[in-house]
């Protein structure tokens, strides 16, 4: 590799003294990522938010900028996700009236599986021998991004690991459901649905649109249920047991 | 828009005071967000300009998230050496969780009836 010219180090200390250039590498990435994305004929295994961060992370090491002075510059985005947080409000609002239509399935299957989903994994982790830290970045996996971030922070687990456990999660839920689905016999598109939204977050909700609309109803009701609930009852709980 | 981005910001500073003073070990924005949920079943009702600021954030989730994203990159050692429990955690973990879901949902029956009324 040709060594950089002498200005150029102090050129990017000086653009990385404010939020801009971070932004303008972050905008950059997202769209270089999604435009890879529909190239890639949309690929369910590796979706945007996973194709965008790589290539902005392979930019970061070429231009030797380090994660951290990365992160506190993008602090900017991480804020934008409270009132994010908040307008997720809006949809599950829309989708309530789902509910009654299956109201006794929803309310007895909602609490158990969105503890499971969390629970079955921390317990994995723990009996394997894993530090603390690993345990409470792992235990919001099935928890949509912008929650399980709030939820990270409660916990006190490590935000990078917890979004790397949330991706790998979204799509083996995915590949996990069509697996079972036909085995066990289960067509009911709302069934199918749910399960998808409650176990792999966005990315399950993504595969359920593609299927119908009512399964995409029902996984974005799950999404924001198991959300909410895992969001209220883990930091309680975390607490509680004192990890 | 800018109105509904309002209505959003006052409810994630009532949720992060609300967490705050009652010491809930709950996020402020998911606070908020059932703030918000309430406030509209209440109402029965959401405005042009809160559906509109909702879906302009909602559809650039994927961007704000980013920050976080990138740090599966740049995983710090401890955390790569613990390799092992992470993946049967994740791969394990959740191939069980569909599984139970699937079952309770199936155990629970399917009232075929109810839906055909309702849609």
């Amino acid at each position: 590799m040709t060594e950089l010219p002498q200005p150029f180090p102090a050129l990017l200390l000086q653009l990385m003294e404010t939020p801009l250039l971070a932004i303008t590498l972050s905008l950059a990435a997202y769209f270089a990522g999604r435009t890879l994305f529909r190239w890639l004929k949309q690929p369910l295994w590796c979706p945007v938010a996973l194709l965008s961060a790589s290539l902005l992370a392979a930019t970061l090491a070429l231009l030797s900028i380090s994660y951290e002075d990365y992160r506190r510059e993008a602090e900017w985005l991480t804020l934008l996700l409270g009132p994010a947080t908040v307008a997720l409000a809006v949809p599950l609002y829309q989708q309530l009236h789902h509910i009654r239509s299956a109201w006794r399935q929803i309310l007895i299957t909602l609490p158990v599986a969105a503890s499971c989903a969390a629970l079955y994994a921390v317990l994995l982790a723990i009996w394997l021998g894993a530090s603390a830290d690993v345990v409470a970045s792992l235990a919001p996996k099935s928890v949509t991004a912008p929650i399980a971030i709030g939820i990270v922070d409660q916990l006190g687990g490590s935000v990078a690991m917890m979004m790397g456990g949330l991706l790998i999660t979204g799509v083996v839920s995915v590949l996990f459901v069509e697996l079972l689905a036909p085995r066990l016999n289960i067509r009911d598109e709302r069934i199918i649905g749910f399960v998808l939204g409650i176990n792999g977050h966005a990315i399950g909700t993504v595969r359920a649109f593609e299927i119908s609309q009512l399964a995409g109803a029902f996984a974005s009701l799950g999404m924001s249920l198991t959300g909410v609930f895992t969001a209220i009852w883990l930091p309680l709980v975390w607490t509680l047991l004192a990890f | 828009m800018l109105r509904g981005f309002l209505i959003l910001m006052c409810f994630l500073l009532l949720g992060e005071s609300i967490s705050f003073l009652l010491a809930l070990p709950v996020n402020g924005g998911v606070v908020g967000m059932l703030l918000l949920t309430l406030w509209l079943m209440i109402n029965g009702d959401v405005s042009a300009d809160l559906v509109s600021a909702s879906q302009k954030l909602i559809s650039v989730l994927v961007f704000l998230i980013m920050p976080g994203v990138v740090g599966v990159f740049f995983l710090a050692d401890e955390f790569t050496s613990q390799w092992l429990p992470v993946i049967v955690a994740l791969l394990l973990g959740t191939l069980l969780s569909v599984l139970t879901t699937f079952l309770l949902m199936r155990s629970l029956g399917n009232d075929k009836t109810e839906s055909r009324h309702h849609d």
